[in-house]
């Protein structure tokens, strides 16, 4: 499974999202640090839905953090999330 | 002194401290760059922590605020966020407040400029 498809898969098990959108944002930082061929390195969530209610921005990534799982985290070099109810 | 230590002392020791990739001056990532550049526009007196500069530091913040990402600001010993947050706070105010709230310095007019650039 691609590195995309296992964001999404542990997001959308986790949260039942409304919406979810995860793009690989890779290209943009061609040649910066973190950066490797054939991408897979740098992307952006967004994501909304129930249950984020009720909890604060920061609750809110740390939620989205434990989803996704200490190993998965270290595997990509950077990871922009827009989280909304 | 562990680097753990070390982190709570900076961190406890200064109003505004940002862990960053890089310094303020030259930061060394596009989103460390960010937050430094919205603090340097507000006109804030921040302290910056240079993570690339020591390897122990780098994973050590990490563990500090259990935040896998940098930079991260940290306002009277607290963390605040990263650069998701920090943008979002910008710009919806959220961020003047908190430092209305915590007695730190920043110019108004700037943080508006930012917001009307933004809108």
């Amino acid at each position: 499974m691609s590195v995309i498809e296992e964001i999404r898969t542990r997001l959308d098990g986790a949260f039942a999202p409304m919406l979810l959108e995860v793009e690989d944002e890779s290209e943009q930082h061609r040649g910066h640090s973190g950066w490797k061929e054939g991408g897979e390195t740098h992307f952006h969530v967004r994501i909304q839905g129930p249950a984020f209610q009720g909890l604060s921005r920061i609750e809110r990534h740390r939620a989205i953090h434990e989803a996704l799982g200490r190993e998965l985290l270290t595997r990509i070099h950077a990871l922009r999330l827009t989280v909304g109810p | 002194m562990s680097a753990q230590d070390k982190i709570e002392q900076t961190v406890k020791g200064n109003d505004v401290v940002l862990f960053m990739k890089g310094t303020k001056e030259i930061p060394q990532c596009g989103f460390s760059s960010r937050v430094a550049g919205v603090l340097n526009f507000m006109g804030v007196d921040y302290s910056d922590v240079n993570v690339l500069s020591d390897e122990t530091i780098r994973q050590g913040i990490k563990d500090y605020s259990d935040w896998p990402t940098i930079p991260q600001l940290y306002v009277k010993g607290e963390f605040v966020g990263g650069c998701d947050i920090i943008t979002e706070m910008m710009l919806s105010g959220e961020l003047d407040q908190l430092f209305e709230q915590q007695g730190v310095s920043f110019n108004k007019d700037a943080a508006d400029q930012i917001r009307a650039h933004n809108s």
